[in-house]
């Protein structure tokens, strides 16, 4: 292996590697702000809020990834439901939908389990002092809950970032489409393949790190 | 005056199991009632439904000028609005087996989270407030420890000064020593024992039977969800009456198998004596405690 060849292919996939990170982040956000709110809505005593939550979970669960995608991008334009129109997305536009529902999905199983893993104690304890349930979610039961919640959540948003991979297949130019073009080029596959690997790997260590940070700063003091 | 609580009728059913069946008690203000009875006799249930922590199947609980919750004539159960009920909670301090303090926020911060959030007070008044409660329960010098930095007996008197934060007009304590080492009982005993001597009205779910007959004005004897038996707790239990109540006793107290028998278990005084005994012992343990950690 050409390692020199390795090292030259970083700035020319360095530009992919931006996408990379956008579509996670922009992904990362709206679909955990989605799954808080799904979260709620499956632990909520209104049924239909339940049910909605359950529902979503189950199709964008149950969907592969790669499927939404094309979804997103290739069938949405097409869409003729009723009054709604169809909506042409740009293919980055595309992708941030359909990852970001599907991280809201899995995101969302992640804070429930994480909050009914809270000891009911907890809950009956602020009750008993006269809290309001908004307060006590907020206070008492989310920060514990956000200590069992970390490893799972790290876990799927590695998953996340290694995804946008698929991206490719609606055009997105992020860095696993540029080490294509670079390879179909010069068939230096070896060399072209490995520095995406490592931009990966070092992407993904940023998680790595983040789980041990935030396992240390969520840690109870005993 | 009216009592402070009046529980009349209180009937709850988790499933098809009928766990109370028909509980009638009130509690004047100012007094002390100690509940007693066998494991899944009802007591725990009894005590959770005065502050709705568990909603009663049927039955009507007043407490404080309050209904929480009564029959409606069809037989239905109408409950306070959700809002009424939170309202009623901030005037019941309770206690429970498993402490469940905050295990995230110091001695200090357990304290105070609910006046400031609750009662809308400043975080300073909070504070000093919290302050003067950790010195009464002899905790003074661990305001910035963790839960679980502490001891249960610790954890404890924490969660009492925790719940007295919110000055109710009524502690419910359920089986508060359960959980914590026997040495470390006495402690615990010993906070609840000043409480009830500056007049907190107070329910008591307890296996100490020694602290029953010397502090509690009053004792119930529960057994398959209705109240066998009860009265001034000396005499409930010195000389019991019931059949269930004395086999209850003589199991408690001697640790013998709960049966049937006529044999007397034991008078008042060797009850007294020997909780006099404990306690005293407890509080000397306490205060030398203080003195070094003071020291």
């Amino acid at each position: 292996m050409d390692w020199q060849l390795v090292w030259d292919s970083f700035p020319l996939i360095w530009k992919g590697a931006q996408f990379t990170i956008t579509l996670t982040a922009w992904s990362l956000l709206f679909g955990t702000a989605g799954a808080l709110v799904l979260a709620l809505m499956r632990l909520s005593s209104v049924k239909l809020l339940r049910w909605f939550a359950a529902g979503f979970g189950w199709l964008f669960r149950g969907i592969p990834l790669l499927i939404l995608l094309f979804f997103a991008f290739f069938a949405l334009p097409d869409l003729n439901v009723g009054p709604v129109d169809g909506v042409l997305l740009e293919p980055f536009q595309a992708a941030v939908l359909a990852l970001s529902f599907w991280t809201a999905a899995y995101q969302a199983e992640v804070i429930r389990s994480g909050i009914i893993a809270v000891d009911p104690g907890q809950a009956e304890a602020s009750e008993a002092l006269g809290m309001t349930k908004a307060h006590y979610m907020r206070k008492i039961i989310i920060p514990q809950g956000l200590r069992i919640m970390v490893p799972p959540y790290i876990g799927n948003s590695m998953t996340l970032l290694k995804q946008t991979s698929l991206t490719t297949l609606v055009t997105v130019p992020e860095m696993t489409l540029l080490t294509q073009r670079l390879f179909s080029n010069d068939f230096q596959f070896q060399e072209r393949i490995a520095a995406l690997a490592i931009l990966y790997l070092a992407l993904t260590t940023v998680f790595v790190v983040a789980q041990q940070v935030m396992e240390r700063s969520f840690r109870l003091k005993v | 005056m009216a009592p402070l609580v009046e529980i009349t009728g209180l009937h709850k059913s988790f499933g098809k199991v009928e766990v109370l069946k028909g509980v009638d008690c009130e509690i004047e203000r100012g007094e002390v009632v100690a509940v007693i009875g066998p494991s899944g006799s009802g007591k725990t249930t009894m005590l959770r439904c005065v502050n709705l922590l568990e909603r009663p199947s049927a039955g009507r609980i007043e407490v404080d000028g309050r209904v929480l919750c009564e029959e409606q004539p069809d037989g239905k159960m109408k409950f306070a609005p959700k809002d009424a009920i939170r309202e009623a909670r901030e005037h019941v301090g309770m206690v429970f087996q498993r402490f469940n303090l905050f295990p995230h926020m110091t001695a200090l911060h357990n304290i105070t989270e609910a006046p400031m959030a609750v009662k809308g007070a400043s975080k300073q008044d909070a504070e000093s407030r919290a302050h003067e409660l950790l010195e009464s329960v002899g905790l003074g010098h661990k305001a910035d420890a963790y839960p679980l930095q502490l001891s249960g007996g610790q954890q404890q008197r924490v969660a009492i000064a925790r719940a007295l934060a919110m000055d109710p007009t009524l502690m419910l304590f359920d089986e508060v020593t359960s959980s914590v080492d026997p040495e470390l009982a006495g402690e615990i005993l010993l906070v609840m024992k000043r409480l009830a001597e500056q007049g907190m009205t107070m329910l008591v779910v307890t296996h100490e039977m020694g602290f029953a007959a010397e502090v509690a004005d009053r004792a119930l004897f529960i057994d398959h969800g209705l109240v066998v038996e009860q009265g001034k707790a000396a005499d409930l239990l010195g000389n019991p009456q019931h059949q269930r109540t004395r086999a209850f006793l003589r199991a408690v107290l001697d640790r013998a198998p709960m049966e049937e028998s006529d044999e007397p278990v034991r008078s008042p005084e060797e009850i007294k004596s020997q909780t006099e005994r404990e306690l005293l012992l407890q509080q000397q343990k306490v205060e030398r405690i203080a003195k070094e950690d003071g020291g």
